[in-house]
């Protein structure tokens, strides 16, 4: 049971206090700005001070999300819950401090959906809040994103947070309302649309040591699923999941002893999936069934580590050594970075973007790519070599100098802590994992008057989780 | 919005006019204004404004009365509870008009009535809310959210009539084993019960029969996420299985919830499958893989919930035997954008996974880590390589010290500090085996300036000193200003004196050793320090003396004595971890402490008694799944095994090149590198060439 909920801005003003146990007393709220807030030097997500504890997450825009509680509480619960505020708060465009001065009764009202007035969780689940709020959300296309964005916030918040901010909408926003609920009630009628669109998203998350060998490699993936069905429909597919065909005779034999056959099936090493899912179901016949609500969700999680395509093969050279034009600071950095793309030809990846940490102190670089720009940036210390398109099977060269300040020594360049060359991308078509939908059946529903073609999508994203080369 | 910013600190007047002017003029407007005034008051009590706006329940009472909004509504009962909630007496005006909202036909406004009341602490309210509690549960249809509010309610009226709440505990009990019907309510009654108990030292905890166990469990997967994650928290001690068969069954259903996406479910599913663990005799190969792969998926969660699951992977490494679950090193390699207490954690992990055959692998990651820009992290990977020395064996404790003498080499302060410490500890576990090492070491007695390094550095001095030829002028240098050191050097210095004079006794020694001990006699402020120092001196003139019976061997012997070899002990008790595996996913297990030193009034939880409990979870058989498919299979399996942990000692670790295939298209490097520093346009800089386009132009 959560004891109290608030809502603090960046600069830790509290905006949100919902005090759920009356035993609980408001000078809390003071406690936590001064433990946590006005310290600097902050080393865990969770506090407890005697028998009070404090979870708390930060938002994108970095507001504070915090839960206080009395008794031994399952913590995952708490954070899984904070998360969904995040998201319904974010989807209310309330998500930072102007914003939620004005509208912070939404707040209130979504908490009072969120949890039962004595703080006991009861539907998080955002597509059935917002039906239940009395307005319509500024940002619907959240629901979403929700799973994509909630997922890993600590390595997306620091590219996310310059894009998302939001216009502070001085205006009130009925005007927008309006036309939000047309465009999302009405038009589907309109259209008659009876169509359900399968994303498979999958983040390939790979660790390369200094000598080439892979530390760790893995995808997590993601079956996402937007909705517009009439009727209810069940819904059916299959995976090429290996765990389906050892359930056949024999099929565990051969997976085995021909280790190409891999390719053609992969080991999910697990999935998760969304609650509209028959899990018994998906555990006997290793099918996916479900129901699915009207709109987006994210249906399935899976995770795989073996048998990876690697889309891109990162090759990093990297040497100390004094400048060839010689001069007063001599030494500098030189890379000489080989980028080269392993998917078919056919296909080619988008936003592709090498970021190549040089050291700190560099005040110039000198660069030469074969394709692509390359762009030095002294705030971050970093050398961004930026593609829009790349072709699949294609090999690029980054050769480039750092140039030095005055006070950097050879001594300083040498123990430079070298953060990881990370490599960002996004390549439609293509599956990292190798999972392929097998077969997507929308069983006919039993309400006959639906009698629309159904139209069914699937398309495969691999974007690039944390994809980095130690040097 | 408005003309006036909601959320700074007003008058009870300014707020007060406001709402009278919206009265006399009855437009549109001037419910939006009126709302917006009263959203000043939820804004000011945010504040901490209650005094003034404690003046306003004239108005607050006024609007109740007229307005049917839910916004308004909500503010209201707002009002009241904060007020109610530091002073309960003053609301009590209010009484009947949450009982008529009580009343009401809305569920949503009997449902913020029926908490209202609740939540002030002050007996008339809390009467009423028993009145309708008793009230709800007589009657026979119940909206399910009132109800679940109602049954939650009880836990809150616990904290002010315990008394009244016991009595009526036995209305829950009803609700638990026969509204078969209603899981979700089934599910409160059962939470809430639970929560009365947690609170209630004195009382037993509360048990359901396993066949209710068995009907609820049947009605999991059409469960709300949050009940489920609910229902599967509170059954591990509630439920007893009696039989195997009970155990395996429970198992089998719940298995499925370790794939849900809520990390909760899934955390939940994964207590509730260790708690019956203990209440069966084998375990399937599968199920362990199924545990473990559902851990290793959480970590994709964000950072709050991965660190949760960290911390729950170190209780399961602690209190469960390494067969039990299987785990694969790298997804326990930092990676760089973690937030700290996360490769804090990780490294944790790593240390507690390691073994023979996966040292290879965490010592390069460590190595890499060691030279991390973060200090304490730094310092937390050298310290995790020393203390693996110490906890493998010595073929494994020489691979780390390789790895510690070549960071020495690193040069800087803090990471060498450390070494020194650690390398003290893997000295104590081996006397002898890297005595050649010391001398290296020696050489950055000048780095160790925190008290742990300088305290380690003098013991390692004063213990080999039979290969240090130098060792007096080494230790003299933490001689010179012994009284501004702290207490923990002082004692070593002295003692390490008065070990040398002993050792070797000559003037040098004697000198030193007179000198510091006068020192720390006359001029030291610490008593301890005194007293241990003519502790010290009686004793060495008590060996002077003749005819005494303390001869130089026996002085020896007290002096500089043999020391025991040193464990490092991780293991907790078995006790506090059997109690904290029946808390997996909650605080203490982020604190890994018992309950009880966290929560003072909960109760110590432990595994319930029953004819098929396990005495000891190491008697718990892991079989293979493949068994039944024939032998020769299970051999192959069994070959299969041996081969992974072949690969665990030298791991087969895959390389970028291993993916390559051949460019299609190579793009070559052509010109020259340009400086990226944004340069004038070509044209801008030769004004000549700009002269020449423009007079081309002309010619045109």
């Amino acid at each position: 049971m959560i004891s109290a909920v608030l809502i603090y801005t960046p600069r830790g003003e509290l905006v949100v206090s919902k005090f759920y146990k009356g035993s609980i007393k408001r000078s809390i709220a003071d406690i936590f700005r001064i433990q946590i807030i006005n310290s600097l030097d902050v080393r865990s997500p969770i506090l407890t001070l005697g028998s009070t504890t404090f979870h708390y997450i930060r938002s994108a825009n970095n507001m504070w999300l915090v839960t206080v509680n009395r008794n031994n509480t399952n913590s995952a619960k708490i954070w899984e819950f904070l998360y969904s505020l995040n998201s319904i708060l974010a989807m209310y465009a309330i998500d930072n401090s102007e914003s939620i001065k004005e509208q912070f009764m939404l707040a209130y009202e979504a908490l009072s959906i969120m949890l039962l007035e004595t703080g006991v969780i009861v539907d998080t689940e955002l597509t059935s809040v917002v039906k239940q709020m009395s307005q319509k959300p500024v940002r619907p296309e959240l629901i979403a994103e929700e799973s994509t964005s909630s997922r890993k916030t600590n390595s997306s918040n620091h590219s996310n947070s310059g894009s998302k901010v939001f216009p502070n909408f001085l205006k009130p926003n009925a005007v927008n309302n309006v036309t939000r609920t047309l465009s999302t009630s009405v038009s589907p009628k309109k259209r008659n649309k009876n169509e359900v669109v399968l994303y498979v998203n999958e983040k390939i998350n790979i660790l390369v040591a200094k000598d080439g060998s892979i530390l760790k490699s893995y995808v997590d993936g993601s079956i996402d699923l937007t909705s517009h069905l009439q009727g209810r429909p069940i819904c059916q597919f299959g995976i090429n999941d290996s765990m389906a065909r050892r359930a056949m005779p024999r099929g565990a034999e051969t997976t085995q002893s021909i280790p190409t056959s891999a390719a053609t099936s992969v080991e999910l090493e697990n999935c998760k999936f969304h609650q509209c899912v028959d899990l018994d179901k998906f555990e006997q016949e290793h099918t996916v069934n479900f129901t699915p609500p009207e709109g987006s969700l994210e249906l399935m999680k899976y995770h795989v580590s073996k048998d990876l395509n690697l889309p891109f093969k990162i090759s990093p050279t990297v040497t100390i050594m004094t400048s060839p034009r010689g001069g007063l600071n001599s030494c500098g950095v030189d890379f000489r970075i080989n980028l080269k793309s392993l998917f078919p030809s056919k296909l080619s990846a988008t936003d592709v973007e090498l970021k190549v940490p040089v050291p700190p102190g560099t005040i110039d670089c000198e660069i030469n790519v074969t394709n692509g720009s390359c762009k030095f940036i002294p705030e971050d210390n970093v050398m961004l070599w930026k593609f829009n398109k790349f072709q699949g099977l294609t090999e690029n060269m980054l050769s480039a100098f750092t140039v030095c300040s005055n006070d950097t020594t050879e001594l300083s360049l040498q123990q430079w802590s070298r953060p990881p060359i990370s490599l960002e991308f996004e390549l439609l078509m293509f599956s990292n994992s190798g999972l392929v939908i097998h077969f997507f059946n929308v069983l006919p529903s039993r309400d006959s008057t639906v009698s629309t073609r159904t139209i069914k999508w699937i398309k495969y994203i691999s974007k690039s989780g944390a994809y980095e080369v130690r040097y | 919005m408005s003309d006036q910013r909601i959320f700074t600190r007003y008058k009870a007047n300014e707020i007060r006019s406001e709402l009278q002017i919206v009265d006399v003029k009855k437009i549109k407007s001037g419910v939006a204004k009126k709302k917006n005034a009263l959203r000043k008051i939820i804004a000011n009590l945010t504040l901490g404004n209650y005094s003034e706006m404690l003046l306003l329940l004239p108005e607050i009472l006024k609007f109740w009365k007229i307005e049917d909004d839910m916004e308004v509504k909500r503010i209201c009962h707002e009002y009241i509870r904060t007020i109610g909630s530091i002073k309960p007496r003053s609301t009590v005006e209010s009484l009947p008009f949450i009982l008529n909202d009580l009343r009401s036909r809305n569920e949503k406004v009997q449902i913020m009535a029926l908490e209202t009341l609740v939540s002030i602490p002050f007996s008339k309210f809390s009467e009423e809310a028993f009145d309708f509690i008793i009230h709800l549960t007589n009657k026979k249809t119940v909206p399910e959210q009132l109800m679940k509010n109602a049954i939650y309610s009880l836990v809150q009226l616990d904290d002010y009539d315990h008394e009244r709440v016991m009595s009526l505990l036995n209305l829950l009990y009803d609700i638990v084993n026969h509204q078969i019907e209603k899981p979700t309510i089934q599910i409160a009654a059962l939470n809430a019960l639970c929560m009365i108990h947690d609170v209630d030292g004195n009382s037993q905890p509360v048990h359901i029969s396993v066949e209710t166990a068995f009907n609820i469990l049947e009605l999991l997967p059409t469960l709300n996420e949050w009940d489920s994650a609910t229902l599967l928290e509170i059954l591990p001690i509630t439920v007893v299985p009696q039989t195997h068969d009970n155990a395996y069954d429970m198992i089998d259903m719940v298995l499925p919830h370790l794939q849900h996406v809520n990390s909760a479910v899934s955390l939940s599913a994964l207590k509730m499958v260790l708690y019956l663990l203990n209440y069966i005799e084998e375990v399937n190969q599968t199920i362990i893989k199924r545990l473990s792969n559902s851990v290793i998926a959480l970590l994709e969660k964000p950072a709050e919930l991965q660190f949760l699951v960290l911390r729950n992977v170190i209780l399961l490494l602690l209190s469960r035997d390494q067969s039990l679950l299987k785990f694969d090193v790298p997804y326990f390699f930092i990676e760089y954008n973690d937030p700290i207490y996360i490769k804090d954690t990780k490294l944790e992990c790593l240390y507690l996974l390691s073994n023979e055959g996966t040292l290879p692998q965490i010592l390069d990651e460590l190595e890499e880590h060691a030279t991390d820009i973060d200090i304490q992290m730094s310092r937390k990977a050298v310290r995790a390589i020393g203390n693996l020395a110490v906890k493998l064996g010595e073929s494994s404790a020489g691979k780390c010290v390789d790895i510690l003498l070549h960071l020495l080499e690193f040069g800087v302060d803090y990471v060498i500090q450390e070494i020194i410490s650690v390398f003290r500890n893997i000295l104590r576990k081996y006397p002898k085996d890297f005595k050649n090492d010391v001398k290296t070491l020696v050489k950055y007695v000048d780095y160790a300036q925190d008290t742990e390094s300088r305290n380690a550095m003098i013991w390692i001095i004063t213990h080999y000193s039979d290969i240090l030829p130098d060792y007096l002028t080494l230790f003299e240098t933490f001689c010179t200003n012994v009284l501004n050191e702290s207490p923990e050097v002082q004692f070593s210095v002295l003692t390490s004196s008065i070990k040398f004079f002993v050792r070797y006794p000559s003037i040098e020694t004697e000198k030193l050793c007179i000198c510091l001990l006068r020192e720390c006699t006359e001029d030291a402020n610490n008593p301890d320090l005194r007293s241990r120092a003519f502790m010290y001196w009686r004793l060495l003139s008590l060996a002077r003396e003749d005819g005494s019976n303390v001869t130089n061997e026996i002085l020896k012997d007290i002096v500089d004595g043999e020391l025991p070899k040193i464990e490092l002990n991780t293991k907790l008790d078995p006790i506090v971890l059997e109690e904290l595996e029946l808390n997996v996913g909650s605080i203490t297990s982020i604190y890994l402490k018992p309950t009880s030193q966290i929560f003072r009034m909960s109760s110590l939880k432990s595994l319930p008694n029953s004819p098929v409990l396990n005495s000891d979870k190491s008697l718990l058989n892991v079989i293979d799944d493949l068994r039944s498919i024939g032998i020769s299979n299970s051999n192959d399996r069994l070959n299969g095994k041996n081969h992974n942990s072949n690969k665990n000692n030298n791991p087969v670790v895959h390389t970028m090149s291993d993916f390559d295939k051949p460019a299609e298209k190579v793009n070559h490097l052509k010109g020259s590198r340009k400086s990226s520093i944004s340069s004038p346009s070509k044209l801008a800089r030769k004004p000549s060439m700009l002269m020449r386009k423009l007079t081309l132009k002309k010619k045109f």
